[in-house]
C-alpha cells in the first residue's frame, strides 16, 4: 500500500513538474508574442503619424500654389479630394489593422494623394514665379522629408510585423498562438510606381573634377 | 561549300558564343555588385573625406570640432564627403540605412545628425535623428543646403561650404542638448587610459629628475631608462593626447535612430 502510494506521489509529481516547465516556457512565450505585437502596435501609431503630417501640409500647400495667377484649378481640385477621401478612411490609431483589406484601403487612398501630389509639384514646374516663392519652397521641402519619412516608417512597420508573424507561424508557437488571439498581421506592399514619382535625369552636363577609377558604367 | 567554310563559320561561331558566355558571366557579377549593395562600414572620425577634396588641415580641424560639440552638447554630426554615392538606390534611401548602421546620436535622444555629401554627382543630404527632428527641420536643413552650402559649393569651396553647414548645423542645434563633457568613445574606452594633463607634466619632470640623478651618480639610463619610457608611452601617451588638441578624436555610435528626416538638395 505504502509503495503504491509513493509511487502515485512520484508519478504526480512529475507530471506537476512537467506542467510547471511548460507553463513557464508558454508564459515565456506568450509574453514574447505580446511584445512584439505591441511593437506593432506602437510603430502602426508612427505610420499614422507621419500620414497625419502630409495631410496636414495640404490645405497650406493648396493656398500657397492657388494664390498664383491662373494657376490649373484640376491638379488643386484633385489633390483636395485626395486628401479628403483619405480622411475618410477611419483605421484606429492605436491598433495597426488585422484585415488585409482594410490596411489595403488605406494604402489606396494614400497613394492616390501621393499621386495627385506629385502631379501638383510636376505642374509647378511650369510656373516660375511659384518655384520662387520662399513659402512654396519650405512646403516643397517639408513634403519631400515627409514622403521620406512615410517610406521609412512603412519599411520599419513591414520589418516590425514581419517578425511578428514569424513568431506566431512558428512551431510550436502556432499551437497557442491562435487561442490566445494572435493572428498574423497584413503589411504594406510595395505599390510601383504609386509611392513615388518617378525622377527622370538627364546628367549629362557634369564634368568629372578627376575620372573615378571605381565608378559604375 | 566544304568542310573548310563550315569550319571557318563555325569557329567564329565558337567563339561569339564563347563571348556571350563571359558577357553572361560579367553581366551576373555586375548585377550581385549591384543587388549586394554595401553600406560602408563605421567611420573612425566625425569628419570623413573619402573624396579627396579637404585637406588634412582642414579636415582635422572640423574633425576635433565635431568631437568637441558633442563632448558639449552630446548630438553626434557626422560628415562624410564621397566621390559618388555608393550605392544604386536613392540618395534618401542610402542615408537613411547608413544612418541605422553607424547609429548616429545617443540613444535615447536618437540626437545624431548626417551631413553626406556626393561630390561628383553634386549631392548633399542632411538628416536628423528623431530628437532633432524639432530643432533642425526639413527647412532648415533646406535653407543650410539651398542658401548657405550650395553657393559656396558651386564656386569651387568646399572646405568654406562644409565650415558654412557645419556651423549653421550648431547654431541650429546647441541648446537642445547638454553634453556630459566626453564623447561615447571617450566614455567606452573609459577614465584609466585618459590621464590628466598635471599627471602628464608631473611624469615628464620625474623623468627629467630622475635621469640626472642617475647621470649625476656616473652611469647612463639607457637601461634603466628604456622599458621606463615604453611603458610610459604605452600607457599614457595614447590616450592623453585627445585632449591636447593636436590628437585625432575618434568617432564611436551612440545607438541613435532616425525617421527620415531632412532634405536633399544639389548644386
Amino acid at each position: 500500500m505504502n509503495k503504491i502510494a509513493i509511487g502515485c506521489g512520484a508519478v504526480l509529481a512529475g507530471l506537476l513538474l512537467i506542467a510547471v516547465i511548460g507553463g513557464i516556457a508558454l508564459a515565456g512565450s506568450y509574453n514574447r508574442l505580446v511584445g512584439l505585437q505591441q511593437g506593432v502596435d506602437s510603430q502602426w501609431a508612427q505610420v499614422q503619424n507621419v500620414y497625419q503630417r502630409r495631410a496636414d501640409l495640404i490645405p497650406n500647400l493648396v493656398s500657397t500654389v492657388a494664390g498664383a495667377a491662373n494657376f490649373e484649378k484640376s491638379t488643386l481640385i484633385a489633390v483636395t479630394q485626395a486628401r479628403a477621401s483619405v480622411g475618410q478612411v477611419k483605421l484606429d490609431p492605436s491598433k495597426a489593422p488585422t484585415d488585409a483589406a482594410q490596411l489595403e484601403q488605406f494604402q489606396a487612398a494614400q497613394g492616390r494623394l501621393s499621386n495627385a501630389l506629385s502631379r501638383l509639384l510636376v505642374v509647378v514646374e511650369r510656373y516660375p514665379e511659384i518655384k520662387a516663392n520662399q513659402n512654396f519652397l519650405g512646403l516643397q521641402a517639408q513634403l519631400e522629408g515627409t514622403e521620406n519619412r512615410i517610406s521609412v516608417e512603412r519599411g520599419k512597420f513591414n520589418e516590425i510585423v514581419q517578425a511578428y508573424n514569424t513568431a506566431v507561424r512558428r512551431f510550436p508557437t502556432n499551437i497557442f498562438a491562435g487561442m490566445f488571439g494572435f493572428q498574423p498581421r497584413p503589411f504594406f506592399s510595395a505599390q510601383p510606381g504609386a509611392e513615388k514619382p518617378p525622377t527622370v535625369k538627364f546628367n549629362f552636363g557634369t564634368p568629372a573634377p578627376s575620372p573615378a577609377p571605381t565608378g559604375s558604367p | 561549300m566544304s568542310p573548310a567554310t563550315l569550319q571557318s563559320t563555325r569557329l567564329p561561331l565558337r567563339g561569339s558564343r564563347a563571348k556571350q558566355i563571359a558577357l553572361c558571366i560579367v553581366a551576373l557579377v555586375v548585377i550581385r555588385l549591384d543587388a549586394a549593395e554595401v553600406i560602408p562600414p563605421k567611420p573612425a572620425a566625425y569628419f570623413n573625406d573619402y573624396a579627396d577634396v579637404v585637406s588634412k588641415k582642414a579636415a582635422h580641424r572640423f574633425n576635433e570640432q565635431l568631437a568637441q560639440f558633442e563632448r558639449e552638447t552630446s548630438n553626434q554630426i557626422v560628415v562624410a564627403l564621397w566621390r559618388t554615392m555608393p550605392s544604386q538606390s536613392s540618395i534618401e534611401d542610402f542615408t537613411q540605412r547608413t544612418y541605422q548602421a553607424w547609429s548616429v546620436g545617443q540613444s535615447g535622444r536618437n540626437n545624431g545628425v548626417l551631413f553626406f555629401v556626393f561630390v561628383n554627382d553634386h549631392k548633399m543630404r542632411i538628416q536628423p535623428g528623431y530628437g532633432l527632428e524639432g530643432a533642425l527641420p526639413d527647412v532648415i536643413c533646406d535653407d543650410i543646403i539651398r542658401n548657405r552650402v550650395s553657393p559656396l559649393f558651386r564656386t569651387g569651396k568646399f572646405e568654406e561650404g562644409l565650415a558654412a553647414g557645419i556651423n549653421s548645423i550648431f547654431q541650429a542645434i546647441r541648446g537642445e542638448y547638454k553634453g556630459s563633457g566626453k564623447t561615447v568613445k571617450e566614455q567606452h574606452t573609459g577614465g584609466g587610459s585618459r590621464l590628466p594633463l598635471p599627471f602628464f607634466l608631473f611624469a615628464i619632470f620625474v623623468f627629467i629628475i630622475a635621469s640626472r640623478l642617475v647621470r649625476r651618480r656616473g652611469y647612463y639610463y639607457s637601461g634603466a631608462g628604456g622599458p621606463f619610457i615604453g611603458g610610459w608611452r604605452g600607457g599614457s601617451w595614447s590616450g592623453g593626447s585627445s585632449s591636447g588638441g593636436g590628437g585625432f578624436s575618434g568617432f564611436s555610435g551612440g545607438g541613435g535612430f532616425s525617421g527620415g528626416g531632412g532634405a536633399s538638395g544639389s548644386w
